[in-house]
This record gives C-alpha cells, structure tokens and sequence, in this order.
C-alpha cells in the first residue's frame, strides 16, 4: 500500500449473528489497522444471540452492543453516530461477512482524501470481477440500477453494495437520518438529491463466506417492494 | 330485545369502560377523544331512527342502518391509520434510544479501562 498517512477513518462493521466469519474479518481488518495510521476499527453488534460478542472481545476493536437488535440500517447508523461523535474524517461500512476484500480499501478511500468524492462504492459489476452471485441476485440489482439510472440520471453499477466509503459531510448527514432496512440503494437515492458527488470503483467481492444472508428468498418480496417504494419516496419527500 | 336498545346498551357500556380507563390512566385523555366521540355519535343514532332515516335520506342512503356501518367503519379506519403512525413515531424514538444508549455504554466502558489503567502505572 503506497499511502500510510490517511485521515481519521473508521471501519464500521456491522454484526448481527457472525460467529463463523467475525473472527477471520477482524484479523484482516487488524492487519489493515497496523499498515495505516489513524484507523479505527468499529464493530457494531446488532443484538446477537450467539458468540459474536464474546469473539469480537479477544480483539482490540471498538465493540458497540445494542442491546436489542434494530437490523442493519440502524445498526449501521450507530457507528455512523460514533464516527460522528468522535470527529472521523472519514468512515468505511465494511461487512462482517467476509465478502468484502481488504485490498480495496485504498481504491475506496483514496478519492474521498483527495476531496473529489463525497461517497465512493465498491461496485461488482464496473469491471469484470470474480464475484458469482445467484441470478436472483444480479436480476435484482440491475432493477434497482435501472430504477436509480431514472430516478437520478445517475449510473451505479452496484447499487446494493455495502462496500462505501463516505467523508466527514456525508457522516454528520448518516448520523442525523439513515433509512431503516435495506438502506443501500435508498442512501444512493437521497445523496443524489442533496447534490453529494458519488463514484464507484471496481471491488472484488466473494460469495458469503458462512452464516446467512439477511435476504432469504421469501423476504425478497418483501425487499423489492419495499426498496422499489423507498427509492420513489425518497424522491419526492421534504429534505430532512 | 329491540336490536336498537341492544346496540343504545352495548355503546353505553362501552363508553363507560373508556370513561373508567381515562380515570385511572389507562388511557389518555387526548386519545379518549375520538373514542368519546364515536361513542355519542354512535349513541344517538342508534336511538333515534327517526334522525338516522333523515341522515341517511340526505346522503342518499337506501337502507339506513347502513349509515351506522359507515360512520363505525370511518372511525376506525382514522383510528388504525392514527396509531400506525404512533407506531412509527415510537419505533423511531426506540431506535435512537438504543443507539445512544449503546453508545454511551461504550463509553463508559472505555472510561472505566481507563481509569484501570491509571491505577495500574500508579501501583
């Protein structure tokens, strides 16, 4: 890695029932931490039953335990509230699943330092990646590209990557109103109309490692239409 | 028993449950409101036929008592949609509660390690 020097960033991972694949993230992310300065390493536990908290303990990371679970937007959001509190300059949602790849870190936060960007994404699909994802899958993420591309006038590639990167405006922005669940492609749809400069840059992603995915086929109903009705919502409602 | 009565009764009781719950606090006044309401509408009505023909002659209602329905149905559709967005309302305040709550507990935490840490480079 050619920077060492970067601001004051936060890697927020969010955790919810992670015992199997915890453990090898954070010794990545650790080793990240030791490479760069300034880096702090956050995990949100979403409420977990299992052994998450107690394996996330035998690491030196900032653990935050909800003390119920309120799913992965207002997860997500507490760590954004702390990297708020605590003057970061910039903060990375990175998956406890293991999915996301700790090479792409720089690429990530190289042109919010630069101040070019105000959000940068991982995407899967801007240049051919090794990632396999179900057919569903990649159906589902062209539609909300589509959607989006409408709504916005904007390309992302990836709408529905949990892979970003966002500066101290974007923070303070997060920790004030972060939608609930499925935030991802809602948050897109929000910060393009608040004017923030989004990019995506290619990032290798694995099929989850262990554990499940929190969209099981049944929920996905669920999660099309109520993305499809946020993303629309999002578009008209007052500026907040 | 005149179904009119039945229903005048069954109304009345109930108005007196809602009465008796802001009493003891159960139930807020300002939520008591549209309940009360409902109940005297629903009251007179269902005692005077003589009204409730009337009413239902102006809106063009063929069969009267179908007003009752009407009006019942109104309220509590208000009602449902009224706390749905108490619901929401209080599963947002939940959620920042939860955050801050989380949050200060780290940070209690981190204080306490740190106060542990002075003690200790004292001994």
């Amino acid at each position: 890695m050619d920077i060492k020097n970067v601001p004051k960033t936060a890697i927020i991972v969010p955790a919810y029932n992670e015992e199997d694949n915890i453990a090898k993230t954070l010794e990545g992310l650790m080793a990240l931490k030791n490479e760069l300065d300034n880096v702090e390493i956050c995990v949100v536990n979403d409420g977990s039953q299992d052994r998450t908290k107690e394996i996330v303990e035998t690491f030196e990371v900032v653990q935050i335990n909800l003390p119920q679970n309120l799913g992965i937007g207002g997860a997500v959001q507490t760590g954004y509230k702390y990297a708020c509190n605590h003057d970061f300059e910039i903060a990375v949602q990175f998956d406890a699943d293991g999915q996301h790849n700790i090479q792409d870190f720089v690429n990530l936060i190289q042109p919010i330092m630069n101040q070019e960007q105000d959000m940068v994404i991982g995407s899967r699909f801007l240049q051919k990646t090794d990632y396999r994802g179900s057919r569903v899958r990649r159906i589902g993420i062209y539609y909300f590209y589509l959607v989006l591309k409408l709504l916005t006038r904007k390309k992302f590639t990836d709408p529905t990557s949990g892979y970003r990167a966002i500066n101290r405006a974007v923070i303070e922005l997060f920790a004030h109103h972060y939608p609930r669940d499925y935030p991802e492609p809602e948050v897109l749809m929000h910060l393009s109309r608040k004017g923030m400069r989004i990019k995506e840059v290619p990032a290798n992603m694995q099929s989850r490692q262990g554990g499940a995915s929190s969209i099981t086929t049944w929920k996905s109903f669920y999660y099309f239409g109520k993305v499809t009705l946020s993303i629309l919502m999002s578009s008209i409602v007052k500026e907040y | 028993m005149d179904i009119t009565w039945m229903s005048f009764f069954i109304i009345v009781l109930f108005f007196i449950i809602v009465m008796e719950s802001v009493r003891r606090g159960i139930l807020e006044t300002r939520d008591s409101l549209i309940w009360i309401f409902t109940c005297m509408v629903l009251g007179v009505l269902s005692l005077s036929r003589d009204l409730l023909a009337y009413l239902a002659d102006i809106l063009g209602i063929a069969y009267a008592p179908s007003l009752l329905f009407l009006f019942g149905l109104i309220s509590t559709i208000i009602m449902i949609f009224d706390l749905t967005r108490r619901i929401s309302k209080l599963n947002n305040k939940v959620t920042v509660l939860t955050q801050e709550f989380a949050l200060l507990k780290e940070e209690q935490e981190r204080m306490k390690q740190d106060k542990n840490e002075v003690r200790k480079k004292k001994i």
